[in-house]
């Protein structure tokens, strides 16, 4: 039976030097929680791979500039206003407008469904339990191992002591 | 911002002043409440007996509401700016204001779109904007600048909400946190179960900047297609291309000085002056310089343009503006929007509380005349001379429009007891973050 180790840290530096100590270990299951967005951990967990919201931006950005101008060109030739001096039915200035505020509006949409998406949220209070703690919207940050043997959580749970955590949980009952 | 603040005293700091009401805040609320019973009455004079009770007479049908409708967007441009624009520019003072300058965005925006809806008459019909399949095959004219508005203007509300609470999700699950039974419950729901995971700060980052991206051609975009509300019909004083720079930048200018108006007693109420200070009303009033001088310049060139053109008609207004029925609401404009700012220049009054907060008030005012110096007196001076006429709002006009700013303000009012008005997080990162071994990382 797997299970988890919970490390809390009151210091940023403390936190890193854990992530980079259980990476080296070969800890892959590795959850950290901070109460503001921190670039060091992503750099440590992620390199620089960008997020994969941005296709999501990028789908919903030309879906809606084709379809703005498509409302606009079908709505103008479903009911034709004949205009005088051979002025066309289709007449793409006028319909730009349309099209950019179409584009900025469902690119913004897809974008927070692919926030959604790959945030997982929403999320149920218990979906990860060890992470209900108030304290980590606050002021400390977090790291949860899971995945782990009775080995495993042994060497997760002296690494994040010797790296600084100010509170260890979890992994004695595996 | 002190360097010694810690994290868990800004979540406190920032949220201790949610759910208290006090004696000032009551008042406050009293206040709008019977703005809004008394200008609810004029609203309702109006649904009732129909558009002519209001002061509208031939041949000026554009008044006050569309006044309103303008001042209230262009309101709602600094939020934006301050949230999306100085983000993708890094600007740190932005941080401390752009929550509540992002609510105040919101808020005017509901304003403003009661006001097309109210100006028509028929209120009820207002959904006829918008394109929706219907038995007669009617569709709407996507040439027309009033439907560019509309797209305008919901596109811009919906971008700004979503861009808004965005922002809000994490400091919804610090309040969920930080709160007990059903109000944590329902704290937790809006969060959307927020754990502040790599994960999710990873891909909430990335989807931030490419909001602020979208969010930045909408500053700019929003105001330009209101201003082809005016510039693409051929009416002396309105028919010119230089409509949209002087559009935005009235905008931001309003948007700016709105901002300092409502930030500034939040700051001293909720004793934020650690997060709210001088430096952020500072850098809002050089804000409002430059936009202020923008606008004067489109002051000047408008005037030297009509002049230039030869066109009697179009210098006619402009004369006519100065020193016709108008003059008062010409010179209040003036005098508000490019005489009275010009004390900012000087640092000692642009770092004064008060000078900044009295002065901010004249810029509100001074824009509101702007739109109704554009409005009403180029309707009331057209072409034909025998249909020159004098209009002025009448009591129930006046009425909606004090409606209007007890709306307004009734949000806010709500806004700030219940959801955080400066940004933790973000807060957050502004600080030194701790360190155990501070040296090693310097």
């Amino acid at each position: 039976m797997s299970t988890a180790v919970k490390g809390i840290f009151a210091h940023l530096d403390c936190l890193v030097d854990s992530i980079d100590a259980l990476k080296r270990a070969g800890h892959k299951d590795l959850t950290v929680t901070a109460p503001l967005p921190r670039h060091e951990i992503e750099e440590l967990l992620y390199g620089n791979t960008p997020s994969p919201v941005r296709w999501f931006t990028l789908f919903g950005s030309v879906f809606g500039g084709t379809a703005g101008f498509t409302l606009c060109s079908l709505s103008h030739v479903n009911w034709p206003m004949i205009i005088p001096a051979g002025k066309p039915l289709v007449s793409v200035a006028p319909f730009i407008i349309i099209t950019f505020e179409a584009t900025v509006l469902f690119g913004c949409i897809f974008t927070f469904l692919g926030l959604l998406w790959h945030c997982r949220l929403p999320m149920k209070p218990d979906e990860i339990p060890e992470l209900d703690d108030p304290r980590l919207s606050d002021d400390v940050f977090a790291i949860v191992i899971r995945g782990l043997d009775g080995a495993g959580a042994s060497s997760a749970r002296a690494l994040l002591s010797g790296n600084g955590a100010i509170e260890i949980s979890g992994g004695t009952d595996a | 911002m002190q360097d010694r603040i810690t994290y868990g005293q800004i979540t406190r700091d920032i949220l201790n002043p949610l759910f208290k009401l006090n004696v000032a805040y009551m008042a406050g609320l009293a206040v709008v409440l019977a703005g809004l019973a008394y200008g609810g009455w004029c609203l309702y004079q109006q649904l009732t007996w129909g558009l002519g009770v209001a002061g509208y007479s031939q041949p000026v049908f554009w008044g006050l509401y569309i006044t309103t409708f303008v001042f209230w967007i262009g309101i709602g441009h600094a939020g934006t700016l301050i949230s999306a624009v100085l983000f993708l520019f890094r600007s740190k003072w932005r941080t401390g204001v752009y929550r509540a300058a992002e609510a105040m965005t919101i808020f005017a925006v509901m304003t403003a779109a009661l006001f097309p809806a109210i100006h028509v008459g028929r209120m009820w019909n207002a959904y006829w904007l918008f394109p929706y399949p219907n038995q007669r095959e009617l569709w709407q004219n996507f040439k027309s600048p009033l439907m560019w508005d509309v797209f305008a203007v919901s596109t811009y509300f919906t971008v700004s909400t979503i861009f808004f609470y965005i922002g809000l999700i994490p400091d919804f699950a610090a309040l969920r946190d930080r709160t007990r039974g059903i109000v944590s419950k329902i704290y937790g729901s809006f969060s959307l179960g927020w754990r502040g995971t790599d994960r999710q700060w990873r891909h909430y980052m990335a989807a931030y900047g490419f909001f602020a991206a979208f969010a930045t051609p909408l500053v700019l975009s929003v105001h330009s297609v209101v201003s082809w509300d005016f510039a693409m019909a051929q009416t002396a004083g309105w028919h010119s291309t230089l409509f949209p720079p002087y559009f935005v930048a009235g905008a931001i200018f309003s948007g700016c000085a709105m901002v300092i108006t409502l930030m500034l007693p939040l700051s001293v109420f909720f004793k934020w002056e650690k997060y709210i200070n001088t430096w952020h009303f500072e850098h809002l009033a050089k804000m409002c310089l430059l936009t202020g001088g923008i606008l004067t310049y489109a002051y000047i060139v408008e005037h030297f343009i009509a002049w230039y053109s030869d066109n009697p008609y179009e210098w006619g207004v402009f004369v006519y503006r100065a020193t016709g029925d108008y003059w008062w609401v010409f010179w209040t404009m003036v005098t508000c929007n490019c005489i009275i700012p010009l004390l900012w220049w000087v640092k000692k009054f642009r770092t004064n509380l008060w000078c900044l907060w009295i002065v901010s008030i004249f810029i509100n005012i001074g824009m509101w005349f702007e739109r109704f110096n554009i409005i009403a007196s180029s309707l009331a001076h057209q072409f034909d001379p025998n249909a020159w006429t004098y209009y002025v709002p009448n009591y129930i006009e006046i009425g909606v429009l004090i409606f209007s700013f007890s709306w307004f303000m009734l949000w806010f009012l709500l806004f700030v007891k219940v959801m955080p008005s400066v940004a933790i997080a973000e807060v957050k990162e502004q600080v030194p973050p701790p360190l155990k071994h501070p040296e090693v990382a310097a």
